[in-house]
């Protein structure tokens, strides 16, 4: 079963690509390989320089490919391993990864121009500033979210937090080779490879921090975050982004060769129950909220960000934007399937092994796999005696690769240094992000006092603010709680950039209106979707949180997403209804 | 035969820039930063910062294209960086 | 070098008496080759000598010589320079608009008293003339002039180290991707990472050693700083004004000149209240200013003109 997913899940992606993904790009994209883009047109070899395709694509996928696509898919399982599934292939077919090639294209027809500043041109400005909050508020979560599955794994696994402190000195060390020896820069790559390969295998034998106070984790995290964020880029994010690529890629492949190799039938549930207990302990829906949970896999909002902010300005041909932007979602697809693949597979055996730590639980390991209601309720539990949704992954993924002859708990190390190496890096961008966006939300305070500007935008107050904010929202919950309003904020963003696309297709592109509608529909689909979703959040988990704060941070936050939600609406709506526009004016 | 050598080849090639160009990415836009920034502030006159004496400029402004070149190329974008750090920093 | 400067407000005699030192340190110390420079864009030097003089170094006696430094001509030629230097090396940056900034740069603050400054550097460089000796713009420029040599090495230090930052990030890419080739318009330029080998680091390094020279020059006894003020309220407050604002870049003040000092037996109606102020300033100057010697000179009936004048005026009231 585990191959044959697998094998389906290619086949899926790369069928769709060339039935629905090359129609979209004749139809309403309209690629025109003769139409110079930005990075040929604007080139200045400093942010428009054209890349060669494969590169680009490897660059675009890394960048959007994280810890999110095996967070979401393995909390997901609580519906069982095939709605979690549906929506990886079919929503990521209708909705995510038309929302990721458009926001692409359209900025490409727009010199490069982030899909921020489209909406501004196609819908209101002030979409732009209330973006700037959005995120900002976004980007703690997934700090916030990130710390916690990071801690779920180092305190139930001490090979992973081993293995994860290592490859942080294995990064310094990288990037003392790369950048400041004569060593030559394979040379330099082979000992970096080989580096991360000992600090799996060290952490795998000689598993020596055990930490198993996860406050002690959420410290140590926020004093790494506000740190590694501040420092120049070269001595740690810079030399671990590149090894990160290494690992990705690894994991991919090892993920699908054990996948076809374990040969195994799933033993877990097709299906459980429509409202799984998932989102904040609730039972909930599958619709509307599975895109609260699974995001990057299926859709994701920042993708869009990532998209337009620098991909647009280095792709060198129109052509190459159906494999880049869209092509770089499928595989990320791919990457949940397998995913989900592992867990579905392997995922009671996780269970069976921790059957001590489920009795201390008070879970019943004969119900959870015999008894589906049973499983959808208490799965999000059982799944804290081994680290969360991400552990029972890692743990399933060791077992998958068994298959090709790699110990288990080697796998599972690898596994695990794989979520948390992103989970890290994630850590370190998001605050630096964060505090870019905090000193942009304050600038009209400029006008009124410039000391206090200086002293709250300041480089080390921005980070701890952010931290520190960050910090509150974990230090009580779990991510179960988090990750939902990350998910939910992602996918408004999702949602804003869907709806400017198809107004762009409407309007500018002036598709024919069966193609319209294939991108109207699913961005209309988004919206009630995350709308409903959000509602559902902000009455029925937000009330049910027990620390005040995050009750109070989390639910004021969901209130004003959904405000700007609506606003949105007005704004799409007034926007769709105006006439066609010609292309692009870009000042 | 050779012709599958030549692809490999090929394919190596396109790999070695890949990853060389992923291990640089970041160090090259805060290169870019830093030259933006002592450009900005070599010719601060202009935008009404304080500058430095005059002095300097005049001895260090022949030499200056590469700085001058990236200061007006980064200020094109000037009102649009948020989704180009989220591009750069990789957030997923 | 020796070098004397002499700093003061407009109308206080500070051209007289400069030109009038110049005449008597010459006369009584003829084994030295002296030059006065007149720096002041308003040129009286000429004037008190009663001698016509230019932008060309005029022999006045064996060993004076005169000058009139024509500011404007300096600046105008140097931006010219500038101006032609960069337009061939800057065809390209077409969106840079060379022109208008030229013409800020021209108005820039600071662009005055960076000619003074190179054109004492130039003096320095003269090797016939031991002695040097400056009339000076008004106080304001001369002040900032003084202090320049150590407001420029600040920024050096700093822009230097923005540089240094910038080849050290040049120096990690080239080791992994070769050196970098930055294309402008039609030219590929090789950007180096080499402190060495970098034009823009060459010229910060060597301007901010011909800056710490020059600041060290002006800190040292080879500088004397000469104030020339007057007895009253305001030209005080001034003058200890100038003292502290040389102070905190570590210049001593040499010598006060008080002048047009009023003397009088039987002052007049008219004049005694003056008096009165002028008596109340000296005493509340000597209280307030220590250890810089202060040399009264009286008011007189006509000023010196012409060198013969200007030695007696040296003889009767500035020779110790």
């Amino acid at each position: 079963m585990t191959a044959l997913i697998a094998l389906v899940g290619a086949a899926f992606y790369l069928f769709f690509y060339f039935v629905y993904g090359k129609r979209l790009e004749k139809e309403v994209v309209k690629a025109d390989p003769n139409r110079p883009t930005p990075a040929v047109k604007l080139r200045d070899n400093i942010d428009y320089v054209p890349a060669k395709p494969f590169v680009l694509y490897g660059h675009h996928f890394a960048s959007i490919a994280g810890a999110g696509p095996i967070t979401g898919p393995a909390i997901a399982m609580a519906w069982g391993w095939l709605p979690g599934l549906l929506w990886v292939w079919l929503g990521n077919l209708f909705i995510g990864s038309v929302h990721d090639y458009l926001a692409l294209m359209a900025s490409v027809r727009y010199d490069g121009k982030s899909i921020q500043w489209v909406s501004g041109k196609l819908m209101s400005a002030r979409t732009k500033y209330t973006f700037e909050i959005f995120i900002y508020f976004t980007l703690l979560l997934i700090i916030a979210a990130f710390m916690g599955v990071f801690t779920g794994l180092a305190t139930t696994n001490a090979s992973i937090g081993t293995a994860s402190v290592l490859f942080i000195i294995v990064a310094l060390i990288e990037g003392v080779l790369l950048y400041r020896t004569k060593l030559s820069f394979t040379v330099s790559s082979i000992i970096g490879v080989i580096l991360l390969v000992l600090s799996i295998y060290i952490g795998y034998a000689f598993p020596f921090i055990k930490i198993t106070n996860a406050h002690t984790w959420y410290i140590v995290l926020a004093i790494y975050s506000v740190f590694a964020s501040s420092l120049p880029v070269w001595i740690l994010l810079q030399p671990r982004d590149y090894l990160n690529a290494y690992i990705l890629w690894a994991g991919l492949i090892l993920g699908l060769v054990a996948a076809i190799f374990a040969f195994k039938g799933f033993n877990w549930p097709t299906f459980t129950i429509f409202s799984a207990v998932t989102v904040g302990g609730k039972p909930s829906p599958f619709w509307p909220t599975v895109p609260l949970v699974i995001a990057c896999g299926a859709l994701s909002g920042f993708h869009s960000l990532v998209a337009t902010g620098t991909t647009s300005k280095q792709l060198d041909n129109e052509l190459s934007g159906l494999f880049i932007g869209y092509g770089s979602m499928f595989t990320e697809g791919f990457l949940a399937t397998l995913v989900i693949t592992s867990i579905a597979a392997f995922g009671m055996q996780v269970f069976q092994g921790a059957a001590g730590k489920l009795t201390d639980l008070k879970i019943d390991l004969n119900l959870l796999m015999t008894d589906k209601t049973y499983l959808a309720n208490k799965y999000a539990a059982a799944s804290n005696s081994v680290g969360g949704a991400v552990g029972i992954f890692t743990k399933s993924f060791g077992k998958m690769s068994t298959s090709v002859g790699l110990p288990e708990n080697i796998g599972t190390t690898f596994a695990g240094l794989w979520v948390s190496a992103f989970v890290l890096t994630t850590l370190d961008t998001a605050v630096r992000l964060a505090r870019y966006a905090w000193s942009e939300i304050w600038e009209p305070v400029k006008r009124v006092s410039e000391g206090f500007y200086k002293f709250i935008a300041n480089l080390w107050v921005a980070s701890i603010i952010a931290d520190g904010l960050a910090l509150l929202l974990i230090w009580w919950g779990s991510y179960n709680i988090l990750w939902p309003g990350f998910a939910g904020a992602n996918q408004l963003l999702a949602a804003i950039a869907m709806i400017t696309a198809a107004i762009w297709v409407k309007r500018v592109q002036k598709a024919k209106p069966s193609w319209q509608m294939a991108v109207l529909i699913p961005a209309l689909f988004l919206w009630i979707t995350v709308t409903i979703g959000l509602i559902w959040y902000l009455f029925v988990v937000v009330p049910g949180i027990a620390v005040a704060f995050n009750k109070y941070m989390l639910g004021g936050f969901t209130v004003i997403m959904l405000i700007l939600n609506f606003i949105l609406v007005g704004d799409f709506i007034s926007g769709w209804r105006k006439g066609p526009l010609p292309e692009a004016e870009t000042k | 035969m050779k012709k599958l050598f030549d692809l490999l080849k090929k394919i190596f090639k396109g790999l070695d820039i890949g990853l060389r160009e992923v291990s640089t990415s970041l160090i090259e836009k805060e290169l870019e930063e830093t030259e933006n920034v002592f450009a900005l502030l070599t010719m601060g006159a202009f935008a009404g910062i304080p500058s430095p004496p005059t002095g300097i400029i005049l001895r260090i402004l022949p030499y200056m294209q590469r700085e001058i070149y990236v200061m007006i190329a980064r200020s094109k974008n000037i009102d649009d960086t948020l989704a180009e750090i989220a591009g750069i920093f990789s957030i997923e | 070098m020796d070098i004397y400067f002499f700093l003061g407000k407009g109308g206080t005699g500070k051209t007289t008496i400069s030109a009038s030192f110049s005449v008597g340190l010459s006369h009584y110390n003829k084994d030295i080759n002296f030059l006065i420079a007149s720096l002041d864009p308003a040129h009286n030097l000429g004037d008190a000598f009663n001698i016509e003089l230019s932008n060309k170094i005029k022999k006045l006696t064996e060993n004076l010589s005169a000058i009139e430094v024509d500011l404007e001509k300096m600046i105008k030629e140097y931006l010219n320079d500038l101006s032609t230097n960069l337009k061939y090396t800057y065809k390209y940056l077409t969106s840079f608009n060379l022109d208008k900034y030229f013409d800020v740069l021209r108005y820039s603050p600071g662009i005055e008293e960076n000619a003074v400054l190179e054109s004492i550097k130039k003096f320095l460089k003269m090797n016939e003339f031991d002695a040097l000796i400056f009339d000076t713009p008004p106080t304001g420029i001369t002040t900032r002039v003084l202090a320049l040599p150590k407001l420029t090495l600040i920024w050096t230090k700093r822009l230097m180290d923005i540089r240094r930052k910038i080849l050290d990030r040049r120096k990690m890419i080239e080791n992994v991707k070769g050196k970098t080739e930055a294309i402008i318009g039609d030219e590929v330029i090789t950007l180096t990472a080499d402190e060495k080998e970098d034009q823009i680091m060459i010229e910060l390094a060597n301007y901010s050693k011909e800056m710490e020279d020059l600041m060290k020059l002006f800190q040292s006894d080879l500088t004397k700083i000469n104030i020339v003020t007057m007895p009253e309220d305001l030209a005080l407050f001034e003058t200890k004004r100038i003292i502290e604002s040389l102070n905190k870049f570590n210049i001593k003040t040499n010598k006060i000149y008080l002048n047009k000092y009023l003397i009088f037996d039987n002052p007049p109606e008219v004049i005694k209240g003056k008096i009165i102020e002028q008596d109340r300033v000296i005493e509340k100057m000597r209280e307030e200013i220590k250890n810089i010697s202060i040399k009264d000179i009286p008011l007189l009936s006509q000023s010196p003109r012409g060198i013969e004048d200007l030695l007696k005026f040296y003889d009767n009231y500035i020779l110790e």
